[in-house]
């Protein structure tokens, strides 16, 4: 049975010439688990919420969408909100009541069902996913993880045919994104709901995907199983090949004309890597396999160093001895922490949630104090300095939600407004306004509101903001939340060339494959305290766990591996 | 010790509030205002522990005197005169008398409420006028969720406001307004935009729908029945006395009651019952948690 039949369709936005979908045809059969991918602005929500006649946005569709064999226009709007289950992508702003079992209520209620129904529903999602020990909670009181739970639970209560997700886990941390995949793929196979998502964690997505369809500026790329879409996508050598998983890039790189099936998972990558290795008479120390015992990992000399790399640098910040707690009965939240970290350096942050990480980046900015040890910023308490002194021309801080610095109607007067307190003249403001500008590649957005940019755009340009006040050390808690593959090699690319003028960079993430790409040095925090750090090569190599995809599926022959450029060097080399 | 009555349902919770706030305020009778009182007192205390203690000795005992000595000082009126003040004004046994009547059902009130607000939490609250008008038991849920998210947010944008030297905190007095309007400028903005994918939640989950039922997780069972019953025999028992007079006190021109006869006991015995139900229950519920525990 067809869930949905989409024919011929096209979508233009009011006021611009382009179409944002052009052509699409796809048939969802029911029970299927798509998703789609695509950089921002290919047209994915566009295509998504079209599948919803409430949610479709305002233009000129043409073209036919069949639910269930009936044209979407003609399902009532009773049977399409209990039919078609949406979930957005903040989970915050999805929820509307205080508390937990009435967000559960909530769709039933509109629906106008009686105490009995709901009671039996509610109970039953309730258990199918784990909620019932925080069933009476308030919702404020929820992690990001449960609240975006919650709103997937929520709208299965209306028991829907199919549902379709929007980026649901771009604004969750990699363990609560896991969990909430793992809730979708039980979803797709205990119940056999249809299931449509649009998605940027291919990693994790692929492997429980029965199909991958991928969009380019509104139409469709390939519409294939995941190993065979993305087969299509390195063939065409198309950009977006670069956000595929690591498996997939490297096979493509090393062996992509052979005939056998692209690896999809690190499990998959690693047996593609045996055969590829034994079937060359490599090195006999290469050919050990997966027996630890046998390879020469143990042997392995460049793990052995706990400390970082010194350099002759001045210290930009120190943590020596600190401790801090919220509450005079609290928990403490850093324990014993002490660092340094020198001038000029990338030092990322990596770690769990709640580990303490951007406590203590609220300690460098001086928002809080440690109640023992010290902090020091070039040799100062940040906590004593004014604020003219600690953040213009020192301490440039980018929030982890880029809105929240944005006052004006347009980036041009928003970045204009930073400098309205300096005694520069007119000219020379404007100057580096253009400069900051031009360095963001903020041009073509000047004149846009600052909320109608891209995520990718509105770091962008929150970035310039900070700029503007011409940091020596900058702050960053988690920029690559919610960024495709695309902005996020962007970003960085900005943060390389900072880097190089000799600003010092202190970044807080979960993304381990952006840490090890592109840091310098990387810093484990667990408990309150740094348990390992060292130059991102040995700190990653040393980890079997917590360190990229590709070095998960190498690290049994070589450990030194990090990035998928190192594997496909030696792929290439072990010849 | 965990508070026992609160678990009923919220139409016995708030009917029994209303009902005593509304018995308190009338009866200025000497003996039903100390019964209200002590109860008050002794229910507060069982539910919040030692914070009521301290809120009931710091604030409501000097609340009490103050109240009480301010009525002798303006009125002047009843015919028992004790003393003239200086300013050659009388001082009255009766004046004195309202004036501690007064403020003991002033604060027995104050007192009731603190109750009331423990017992009769939000949920509950919204359940009530939900029944009342299902629209606004909606909107009631929808704010007490976005205040607390609003709170959050505006910590947040400060927090990233002041890392440019631009919070609220930073800056002599004209920067600070500045500051502070741009942070709730940016909160609104923010708000807004915020709220769009609120209401397409909202949408999506078919809100506007004609015939929208109302889902609550109370039910009201035989145990609520007969707490119910219960309270009902007690106040009607009250108020049969005070139709005949007997919870009424005048002050002026002088006090007079009337007679205490056995039924007045029976009276009292009922008001008595009716303010300590919550006690009462609780106890009940803790004897009852204690045989079983000692028996297993």
């Amino acid at each position: 049975m067809e869930t949905y039949r989409i024919e011929e369709l096209n979508f233009t936005f009011p006021l611009q010439e382009s179409k944002t979908l052009s052509h699409i045809n796809l048939t969802i059969q029911s029970g299927e688990f798509v998703a789609i991918c695509g950089k921002s602005g290919s047209g994915k929500s566009t295509l998504l919420r079209q599948l919803k006649s409430i949610l479709a946005p305002h233009g000129e569709p043409s073209g036919r969408i069949l639910f269930c064999g009936q044209p979407l226009e003609e399902v009532d709007p009773r049977t399409q909100a209990a039919q078609i289950g949406f979930v957005l992508q903040n989970p915050d702003n999805q929820i509307v009541t205080d508390k937990v079992w009435h967000e559960l209520a909530f769709g039933l209620e509109n629906l106008g069902f009686d105490q009995r129904t709901i009671r039996l529903r509610v109970a039953e999602m309730a258990s199918f996913f784990g909620i019932q020990s925080w069933f009476h909670r308030d919702v404020s009181e929820l992690s990001g993880g449960q609240k975006q739970l919650l709103n997937l639970a929520s709208i299965m209560a209306m028991h829907p045919a199919v549902l379709i997700l929007d980026e649901p886990t771009s604004q969750l941390d990699p363990i609560a994104a896991a969990e909430f995949l793992a809730a979708l793929t039980k979803i797709n196979r205990e119940l056999g709901t249809t299931i449509i998502m649009t998605e940027h964690r291919l990693e994790e997505v692929l492997p429980i995907t029965d199909r991958l369809i991928l969009m380019d500026e509104g139409a469709v790329l390939a519409d294939a199983p995941p190993a065979q879409a993305g087969e299509a996508l390195f063939r065409m050598q198309h950009p977006m090949s670069a956000s595929m998983p690591s498996p997939m890039q490297i096979y493509a790189e090393v062996d992509g004309a052979s005939a056998s099936a692209y690896p999809v998972t690190v499990k998959e990558g690693r047996q593609w890597l045996n055969d590829f290795l034994s079937s060359r008479t490599a090195a006999p120390d290469t050919m050990a396999g997966d027996c630890p015992q046998l390879s020469s990992r143990t042997a392995a000399p460049d793990t052995a160093a706990g400390e970082p790399p010194q350099s002759s640098k001045q210290v930009a910040i120190t943590f020596k001895d600190v401790w801090f707690k919220y509450d005079k009965h609290g928990p403490d939240v850093l324990k014993d922490l002490s660092l340094e970290i020198r001038e000029g350096q990338f030092y990322c942050v990596v770690g769990g949630n709640g580990t303490g990480k951007t406590t203590a980046l609220s300690l460098i900015s001086g928002i809080r104090q440690p109640y023992r040890g010290k902090v020091l910023i070039g040799g100062k308490n940040p906590a004593k300095m004014k604020a003219n002194e600690l953040f213009i021309n020192h301490l440039g801080v980018l929030p982890q939600n880029p809105q929240t610095l944005f006052v004006k109607k347009t980036v041009e007067q928003d970045l204009h407004d930073m400098l309205a307190d300096t005694a520069l003249s007119k000219e020379e403001k404007s100057a580096k306004v253009a400069a900051i500008v031009q360095f963001a590649e903020l041009e073509h957005l000047l004149s846009m509101h600052p909320y109608d940019l891209s995520g990718g755009e509105q770091q962008r340009a929150a970035l310039a903001k900070v700029l503007l006040l011409e940091p020596r050390i900058l702050l960053l808690d988690e920029p690559t939340k919610g960024l495709d593959g695309f902005f996020k090699e962007k970003l960085a690319a900005f943060l390389k060339k900072l880097n190089d003028s000799g600003v010092t960079i202190v970044m807080i993430s979960h993304d381990i494959e952006f840490c090890a790409r592109h840091g310098e040095v990387c810093a484990l925090f667990f408990d309150g305290g740094i348990i390992a750090s060292d130059s991102a090569g040995r700190f990653f190599s040393g980890n079997s766990f917590y360190t990229t995809a590709a070095n998960r599926m190498v690290r049994h022959v070589w450990s030194g591996g990090i990035t998928i450029e190192d594997v496909i060097e030696r792929c290439q080399t072990s010849s | 010790m965990k508070d026992h009555f609160s678990t009923f349902h919220p139409i016995v919770n708030f009917g029994y509030f209303a009902a005593i706030l509304i018995f308190s305020m009338v009866f200025m009778h000497p003996v039903f205002q100390c019964i209200a009182l002590v109860s008050a007192v002794v229910y507060s205390i069982m539910l919040k522990g030692r914070g009521a203690v301290r809120f009931n000795l710091l604030y409501m005992v000097p609340l009490l005197l103050l109240t009480a000595a301010m009525n002798p000082a303006f009125n002047h009126e009843g015919v028992t005169i004790l003393f003239y003040l200086s300013n050659g004004n009388p001082i009255t046994l009766e004046s004195i008398l309202f004036g501690a009547a007064a403020a003991c059902m002033f604060v027995t009130i104050i007192i009731w409420f603190s109750c009331y607000n423990a017992v009769m939490t939000s949920d509950k609250f919204i359940y009530i006028f939900g029944k009342i008008w299902p629209a606004l038991s909606l909107i009631f849920s929808m704010a007490l969720r976005f205040v607390p998210r609003y709170l959050t947010q505006i910590r947040i944008i400060s927090g990233a406001q002041k890392c440019i030297g631009r919070d609220v905190t930073q800056g002599n007095i004209w920067r600070r307004a500045r500051n502070g309007i741009a942070i709730v400028s940016i909160m609104t903005t923010w708000a807004l935009e915020n709220a769009i994918e609120t209401a397409d939640s909202m949408k999506s989950r078919g809100y506007g729908l004609p015939n929208r039922s109302s889902f609550s997780i109370f039910r009201f069972d035989s145990r609520d029945m007969i707490v119910s019953a219960a309270m009902l025999g007690c106040m009607s028992v009250v108020l049969i006395g005070a139709a005949m007079g007997e919870n009424t006190i005048r002050f002026f021109p002088s006090v007079k009651m009337i007679e205490l006869t056995p039924f007045s006991v029976v009276v009292y015995g009922s008001y008595l019952m009716l303010c300590m139900m919550p006690v009462i229950i609780t106890m009940v519920e803790e004897i009852k948690w204690k045989r079983i525990e000692s028996r297993s």
